[in-house]
């Protein structure tokens, strides 16, 4: 784990660097430019906005596009980190041929370019706040360190992924579809107090429901996602609890997903 | 102590396509079961080679294609690892494995040096102060902030060389990058890596076909085939023993290329020989010695007016020689025939020759006409000459006079005498 630390301020000038370069041939020459990373997230609040007025998702004392617009923050983060994180290998085999340095330069850089959209997306929430009249609490001091949780949560299955994704491509093209089945299984749409609710509350899957809501807490979005909600828009601290499971995970699955991509390195050269 | 150290590396590929997932599955349940598994078969790039290079050593490596050179070069830059034994290298490496790799093409040429010597492992810093002479000496000054997808693919690689070359590495690995944009950029690339080898005293691996270049740069060279080091030392004889092993090999190619033969079928080719002094059939011939060429073929009819015309030609087709008997034509009986073409001294400097043989009409009528018929090999047992053929290919019998002004005084003085 030092090593890695060592590794990410050693290389940091050469992450940035490379971040820098994501983000500037990605909107080069687009008239929209940076515009584009906002997009996304506005297309989809605008959709999940829509789809609310036909099925009616409660969102407490929060306007629903803001709710959704604080989901899909982390999520699109998440999301785009761990799918480009796998792809950075291979993205990146001219490199990889060619020059040395440590390999984990490119999902971290994967996910760095994320963050600098991520930061945008920030700017247009504030602005929504602004709109609706919202103000946030002390609380949105946690919102840093969510994120930066978040990133680890990327980084579990973008090391593994990548690795594998080296010697099978299968990875690259599956997981995509697999995290946006995963956005369903995610509080991004419903806020989790209707999950809560039905499956805590009014126990709706009989003797099961405790166990399903452990499962469904083993997804680290969940938790995520709602304390992200909580610090920034509710005013309340983080959800600690429907952190832990997912906590859990990721403190067994990252250091197994760095080991497993640090032993496979060595051969990505010959392989790739 | 030796700043790399290369010890008893072997490195192993797996012949033929990596297998897909499903393969793989198969396998693992195979295997499981006890069945024998398919195992593709293993290619050594390197076969167990062992050398250490001293500081300040310049170390050229050669062979032919395939030999391993970079194959070597990547264990040593620590893109790849060696399937047994261990590559220790103890000091900062930079390695021009191929410049200008990680250019991109919608940055700037300014965004990309950046970027690109970020990607080598330069500082911010140390860019910084240097940047305005990896642009002077990419000669890019005026195009510096133009997307580098607008430069000519010269402008490209002179970037990537400058950029490349900026580094302060002790140890400097080179992968055939000087024969890189125009003449005058090459002159310019190659004495900027004299300078660094000769001046700064960096440690150099160089890896290159140029035999030439590295006899000139290196103070130690190894030659490489099949991944073995077959010859490690001192350039000069490295360089020779190589050039001579190539000369072999291009006679081995040329000796299963079909010759090409166009006949008008009143003759029927018999061979070509090349004979030595000693009256016996060979494939190489002692430079400056005499020997013979011997057509021998079968006319089918009785052939009115013949003439010969045997000469001599590079591998690659360049007509250096041609004997006719023009001038002499004469009738040819039915049956077998054998012509000789007698040569006093092989002038031709070391290297590899093909035959060529006409017959026909003097007015122009080919009967037979052969390429490529036979090819030998001229060799001489003093490398200096062994080494000419870079620079020419005939030897011109020639004397020197060192003293050519004081004789010219002497004959002035002795015709004022007289």
């Amino acid at each position: 784990m030092i090593r890695v630390i060592k590794n990410i301020v050693d290389y940091r000038e050469l992450i940035a660097v490379l971040a820098w370069k994501n983000v500037t041939v990605r909107y080069k020459q687009a008239y929209l430019g940076i515009g584009w990373a906002i997009l996304k997230p506005l297309t989809l609040m605008l959709v999940f906005t829509l789809l609310r007025s036909f099925v009616g998702i409660p969102s407490g004392n929060v306007p629903y596009p803001i709710l959704a617009f604080a989901a899909l923050m982390p999520w699109i983060f998440f999301q785009e980190s761990a799918s480009e994180g796998v792809q950075s290998v291979v993205g990146n085999a001219a490199l990889i041929r060619k020059i040395y340095f440590p390999r984990e330069v490119f999902p971290l850089t994967s996910m760095m370019t994320k963050l600098v959209e991520l930061c945008i997306n920030a700017l247009i929430l504030a602005g929504l706040m602004a709109w609706y009249g919202m103000t946030s609490s002390v609380y949105i001091a946690w919102a840093p360190l969510i994120i930066v949780y978040t990133m680890l949560v990327s980084l579990s299955i973008a090391f593994a992924g990548a690795a594998i994704n080296v010697y099978y491509r299968d990875v690259g093209a599956a997981l995509p579809m697999l995290l946006s089945l995963l956005m369903y299984a995610s509080p991004v749409i419903y806020p989790l107090d209707l999950v809560q609710s039905k499956l805590l509350v009014q126990q709706a899957a009989g003797e099961w429901s405790n166990v399903l809501y452990i499962l469904y807490t083993l997804n680290p979005l969940a938790g995520i996602i709602d304390s992200f909600q909580n610090v920034v828009l509710r005013g309340l601290p983080p959800n600690f609890s429907a952190l832990l499971p997912g906590a859990i995970m990721v403190a067994i699955g990252l250091p197994l997903s760095y080991l497993f991509f640090k032993r496979a390195e060595s051969h990505f050269a010959d392989v790739i | 102590m030796p700043v790399i150290e290369v010890n008893h590396v072997t490195k192993e590929y797996r012949l033929g396509q990596f297998h897909s997932l499903k393969q793989s599955v198969l396998d693992a349940v195979a295997r499981l079961r006890g069945h024998p598994v398919q195992e593709r078969a293993p290619f050594k790039a390197l076969d167990d080679v062992d050398f250490k290079v001293e500081e300040g050593e310049v170390l050229g490596i050669i062979g032919q294609n395939g030999a391993g050179k970079s194959t070597l070069l990547k264990m040593l830059a620590r893109i790849s690892v060696p399937t047994s034994g261990s590559v220790n290298v103890r000091s900062s490496v930079a390695a021009l494995i191929e410049v200008g790799a990680g250019l991109v093409p919608d940055l700037s040429g300014r965004e990309n040096v950046f970027l690109n010597a970020s990607i080598l492992g330069m500082r911010r810093a140390e860019i910084k102060k240097k940047f305005d002479e990896i642009v002077a000496f990419a000669e890019l000054e005026d195009f510096i902030d133009t997307p580098i997808k607008r430069y000519s693919t010269g402008m490209q690689v002179r970037l990537g060389f400058s950029i490349a070359t900026s580094m302060d590495a002790a140890i400097l690995i080179v992968d055939e990058v000087l024969a890189v944009g125009d003449l005058a950029f090459q002159r310019k690339c190659f004495d900027r890596m004299e300078d660094m080898i000769k001046r700064q005293g960096k440690t150099v691996l160089l890896v290159s076909h140029n035999v030439r270049q590295v006899e000139r740069l290196c103070t130690r060279a190894i030659l490489l085939d099949h991944g073995v080091v077959i010859n490690d030392g001192h350039p000069t004889d490295v360089c020779n023993f190589f050039v001579d092993r190539s000369n072999q090999k291009i006679q081995a190619n040329q000796r299963i290329n079909q010759a090409k033969v166009t006949t008008s079928g009143e003759i029927e080719f018999g061979a070509i020989e090349v004979i030595d002094e000693n009256g016996s059939s060979t494939d190489s011939i002692e430079f400056l010695r005499p020997m013979r060429i011997r057509l021998t073929f079968k006319a089918s009819t009785p052939l009115q007016q013949m003439t010969f015309y045997i000469g001599l030609h590079t591998t690659d087709f360049i007509y250096l020689t041609a004997h006719n008997t023009a001038y002499e034509p004469v009738n040819l009986e039915m049956g077998q025939h054998c012509v000789e073409l007698e040569i006093r001294a092989m002038a031709l400097l070391p290297g590899v020759y093909c035959v060529l043989a006409w017959i026909g009409q003097p007015a122009g009528r080919t009967v037979f006409h052969g390429e490529s018929l036979s090819s030998f090999r001229v060799f001489a047992r003093d490398y200096v000459v062994t080494r000419q053929r870079d620079r020419g290919i005939f030897h011109m019998d020639a004397k020197w006079n060192l003293n050519a002004d004081r004789e010219e005084a002497k004959l002035l003085t002795a015709s004022q005498k007289g």
